[in-house]
């Protein structure tokens, strides 16, 4: 009897199991297929999102969407410990900086192989979401780096808006210590770049490297170093933010931001967003050019990026039917016009032809702007590669040890090289 | 007599004076966010302060109404986790903890032992294998992995607490259980449950308030936001790349602390029954 | 009279010896459900989380055996030295505070006053907040740069107050305030075991002619250890697992500059951010051994000063 109960335990277990998956959920009726779909934003986003589901359901009587959206922040730690449980939804909303992350490893579906159709989208544009191995994501919208402007803190201070396609970094520099010594106590002149990855790219395409290339990193210590003294002289100057705001900075959602309550002139901001900060800051924002290093517009190079993309579980059992899905959200024109621009430009054309008529304002003037750096842009950056999806936080730290004075600017971007080179696999 | 009287009146006046300032002190955060969920969402973080000066109910009201479903749905949602959740860890914990406090068997020491490594390891790296094992039974999306395991006495840091109050029961009702024929299960359930009455009430207090509040389970077993319980649902008003909705989000957190402020001051009244062991020592 | 000592008795003698062991039928049948729960729930996964320390494992790929080089790479690990650094100051700063503002708020609301039921409440408060995501934008609101704490300093004429959370030097203290803010719960079980105090040792005292510290002394904290002692294995295993505030406040960073970065975080950014969930398991296990000597420490030192009626 000694250990016979422990037997029975855990022969109790492995009666148990089988029995146990068999009443598992409700087996779809015939003939109709379910898809989950999975995305993050706010209830307005849900909103869209959920009419395009509705306007596609009633297209496909016999497929039925499930919707398991959330917010940004847990969304990721679901996904991976969904996909290590090999249960990723089929549909999955998808940023570029985890796109490598998933589709190296097996666990997206090739959706050009599927059957979704790119060709009228605008050039470069599908291949936000292409890998080595295969197209793992469409485009859902365009959108790219840019600065932002606050005309009222500009009048304020008395200085004239910057003329977006002469300016450099040096005067960007003068414009904004200009302001902030005009302003009162807390008001400045531009965001402290340090923790910034769009403008750390910048300053390394401009300087004729790029952050990751075919063979892995692109770029060396020596090239990150000036980027980290110039951050650490605006903070000095008073230009940008203390240290302790800037850090202080990266914790907030987008509508709590110095930008966002109308306490800085100009930061960069990826377009797409421009409307989320135009809400809460309660006035216009105009959208300006990146500065470059030569002083000419032409030379920013500036780059056309997925705000997000759309994917598919590569052990979804209803390739054909997510494709059909995939399809109908990225090129369908009744899905362009209930989704809008709230996940940035459509990558397609067509569809944006028809939106166009239908979007507000401020987003006429943020597709105005993804037009006009059209002849700006640099090459296309390679994605992500797996271990890079975190750059903006290590980025971040690093950053905040220059400001704090824990770190020289110089080591700052020789450890930040050596951390990333170490990640990246 | 009355100089004594009044003399004590001051003092306890100004005992509760200090208190009513500590508690101010305290509660200032929620204070703050309770003052929030009255003022429009555009409002909120431009003051850190409690005046109120633009009184609207508009966020109870948008709040209740912005997800699929009002907001009773997710507080039903909770209210049946945390229920079974409940009943769980009082039937399982409290035999679970006679076993180790009052019995006597080979391994109890090692069993002990094991359980209390159970709460030591981090969930992180135990939701990604557990996660698996539920998937493979099926369960996912229901409510049973956040309650099924309540009725397993997963809880270890209940089983403890009610060990420590169990072995603080005289040894002499043991013995006269014992001489009156009473077996264990009448022993445990006639005498020592009502007893342990702190200790249960604890439990059951505990285990409601943080169950309700328990986010990452959650987030990991319910894919739906049919079935989201409060925590989730009030993350739904969030996006920190998008905009938020935060004054919907703060009138819904202060309607979702009403049930456990409530459960706390009701489940308060068990905390205070103590024993008297009079008719015992005696 | 040691908290194991007596456990372990019946275990050390009984070998095969019906007679020692009385109560194993009754043992077995009382812990079926925990029995039950662990087989299932908690040693499969347990135990496969200690396989996967041993491989190196991204999530969505099967894991691959590494040997011991997770534990190797912690050798060199500098970010993993601080984490531990941060919550070892973390616990034997914090714990201690929140245990004995815990008891002294308890012992002062157990009786003798009108409302106590409502000051309970209100000091338990701040726990049922917790794990909220509004928790952050509350901490920010008293200790951002731009927060309460530094508008009244500032007005108290202070030329340049530190950034609070989003001070390298200060944010860790801040997370320790929050902790000691959510006390909430140590008292209530402080509580608890105050009224299974006999009211009676207290008359007797008091006739006795023992004052109010005489009495705490003599009676309330030595029948109060078995609690105390609880409270204080419970709320050190906890703080080494320390997460949820640290992760709200910091928005998962663990900043600024990693001064907030617990082990618990520092294993989650790993696992779940990094896609190397074979490192993060390893570190778990480092932090189970460590969380598991201390506990045996504890209750091997209990022996000296908790006090057990049986």
């Amino acid at each position: 009897m000694k250990g016979g109960w422990r037997a029975g335990v855990l022969g109790l277990a492995a009666a148990l199991a089988p029995l146990l998956a068999g009443c598992g959920r409700g087996g779809a009726e015939s003939g109709t297929v379910t898809l989950r779909f999975s995305w993050w934003g706010n209830d307005k986003r849900t909103q869209v999102t959920l009419q395009a589901i509705e306007a596609f359901q009633k297209k496909n009587p016999n497929i039925r969407i499930k919707a398991e959206n959330g917010d940004w922040g847990s969304y990721w730690d679901k996904l991976a410990t969904q996909g290590a449980g090999n249960d990723a939804p089929d549909v999955i909303q998808m940023n570029e900086s985890y796109i490598a992350e998933y589709g190296k490893r097996g666990a997206l579906l090739d959706l050009e192989k599927a059957g979704v159709k790119t060709d009228r989208f605008a050039p470069g544009a599908a291949d936000a979401g292409r890998l080595k191995n295969g197209l793992f994501g469409i485009n859902a919208g365009i959108n790219a780096p840019a600065y932002m402007a606050n005309p009222k803190i500009f009048e304020a201070a008395g200085v004239p808006l910057p003329d977006d396609r002469t300016w450099n970094w040096d005067r960007m520099a003068d414009t904004a210590r200009r302001i902030a010594k005009a302003c009162p106590k807390g008001t400045y002149g531009m965001e402290n770049p340090v923790g910034v990855e769009p403008v750390f790219k910048l300053w390394l395409r401009q300087a004729g490297k790029d952050q990751y290339g075919e063979l892995g990193m692109a770029w060396e210590p020596a090239d990150g170093a000036p980027f980290f003294e110039w951050a650490k002289k605006l903070a000095s100057d008073g230009a940008t933010p203390s240290a302790s705001e800037v850090s202080e900075e990266t914790a907030k959602p987008i509508d709590q931001t110095l930008a966002a309550t109308g306490k800085l002139a100009m930061w960069s901001q990826w377009s797409n967003q421009a409307s989320a900060v135009e809400k809460v800051a309660g006035t216009k924002i105009l959208l300006l050019r990146p500065p470059s290093a030569t002083g000419r517009c032409a030379d920013n190079k500036t780059w056309y990026k997925a705000s997000m993309l759309w994917s598919a579980s590569a052990k979804t059992r209803h390739p054909k039917e997510v494709a059909a899905f995939i399809d109908f959200l990225a090129n369908s024109q009744d899905a362009g016009r209930i989704l809008g621009t709230e996940r940035g430009v459509p990558a397609n054309l067509d569809v944006r032809k028809a939106v166009e008529p239908s979007m507000s304002e401020t987003d006429k003037r943020v597709a105005a702007y993804l037009d006009a750096i059209a002849s700006d842009l640099g090459p296309v950056p390679i994605v992500t590669p797996v271990g890079g999806g975190k750059f903006e936080s290590i980025l971040q730290r690093h950053g905040q040890d220059v400001l704090f004075g824990r770190k020289s600017p110089a080591a700052a971007a020789k450890a930040l090289h050596e951390e990333m080179k170490g990640l990246l696999k | 007599m009355t100089d004594a009287r009044a003399g004590f009146r001051i003092r306890s006046a100004g005992k509760h004076a200090l208190l009513i300032a500590a508690c101010i002190l305290m509660i200032y955060p929620l204070l703050w966010m309770l003052v929030s969920s009255l003022r429009p969402t555009e409002v909120i973080f431009r003051s850190p302060g409690l005046w109120l000066r633009d009184i609207t109910a508009e966020n109870y009201v948008l709040g209740w109404n912005a997800l699929t479903h009002p907001f009773s749905h997710y507080l039903l949602n909770s209210g049946v986790v945390v229920l079974g959740s409940i009943l769980g860890n009082l039937l399982s914990c409290s035999m679970a903890a006679y076993a180790f406090a009052r019995l006597r068997f080979r391994g109890r020491n090692f069993l002990f032992a094991i359980m209390l490594l159970t709460i030591m390891l981090p969930i992180h790296v135990v939701i990604v294998p557990q996660y698996i094992l539920f998937s493979k039974f099926v369960w996912v999306n229901t409510f049973l992995p956040l309650v099924l395991p309540k009725f397993l006495a997963t809880d270890a840091f209940f089983v403890f607490l009610m060990v420590q109050f169990i072995r603080g029961l005289p040894k002499e009702l043991d013995e006269a259980a014992r001489i009156d024929g009473c077996g264990h299960f009448r022993f445990f359930t006639r005498i020592v449950l009502p007893l342990m009455t702190p200790a249960i009430a604890a439990t059951a207090i505990f285990t409601f308030i943080w169950t309700w509040n328990d986010f990452f389970s959650s987030l990991i077993y319910l894919t739906s936001p049919d079935n989201y319980t409060v925590p989730l649902a009030l993350r739904s008003f969030l996006d920190s790349s998008s905009g938020s909705n935060w004054g919907a989000m703060f009138a819904m957190s202060i309607l979702s602390l009403l049930p456990v402020f409530l459960a706390f001051l009701f489940g308060q009244k068990f905390l205070v029954k103590g024993i008297s062991t009079t008719g015992i020592k005696g | 009279m040691n908290a194991l000592g007596e456990l372990g008795a019946p275990g050390r003698r009984a070998m095969g010896r019906k007679g020692d062991t009385p109560d194993s039928k009754a043992g077995f049948l009382f812990l079926l459900p925990w029995l039950c729960g662990l087989a299932f729930i908690t040693v499969g996964p347990m135990l496969a989380s200690l396989y996967l320390s041993f491989t190196d494992y991204n999530l969505l790929e099967a894991p691959n055996w590494v040997g011991l080089d997770n534990f190797k790479r912690m050798l060199g690990d500098g970010r993993l030295h601080n984490s531990l650094k941060v919550t070892f100051a973390y616990v034997l700063i914090g714990t201690p505070l929140q245990l004995a503002l815990a008891l002294a708020i308890a012992v002062l609301l157990n009786r003798g006053m009108r409302g106590l039921a409502f000051y309970r409440s209100i000091f338990y408060l701040p726990s049922l907040l917790g794990s909220s995501v509004a928790i952050a934008i509350l901490w920010r609101q008293i200790f951002g740069t731009a927060g309460l704490v530094n508008q009244a300093l500032s007005v108290l004429g202070v030329a340049s107050p530190p950034g609070w959370i989003a001070d390298p030097r200060t944010a860790l203290g801040t997370i320790i305030l929050l902790h000691v803010w959510t006390f909430g719960s140590p008292m209530i079980i402080f509580l608890a075991g105050l009224r299974q105090i006999p009211a009676e040792y207290y008359e007797a005292a008091a006739m006795d002619g023992a004052g109010k510290w005489q009495q705490f002394r003599r009676i309330t904290l030595p029948l109060l250890t078995p609690i105390i002692f609880f409270n204080l294995v419970l709320q050190i295993i906890a703080a080494f697992q320390a997460f949820t505030q640290a992760f709200v406040v910091s928005n998962g960073t663990g900043g600024p500059s990693d001064a907030t970065m617990f082990c618990t975080l520092y294993l989650y950014q790993r696992g779940f951010g990094l896609f190397d969930m074979g490192y993060a398991s390893a570190m778990a296990w480092l932090l189970l051994a460590i969380v598991g000597i201390l506990t045996a420490a504890n209750f091997f030192f209990s022996r000296f000063w908790v006090f057990y009626d049986d």
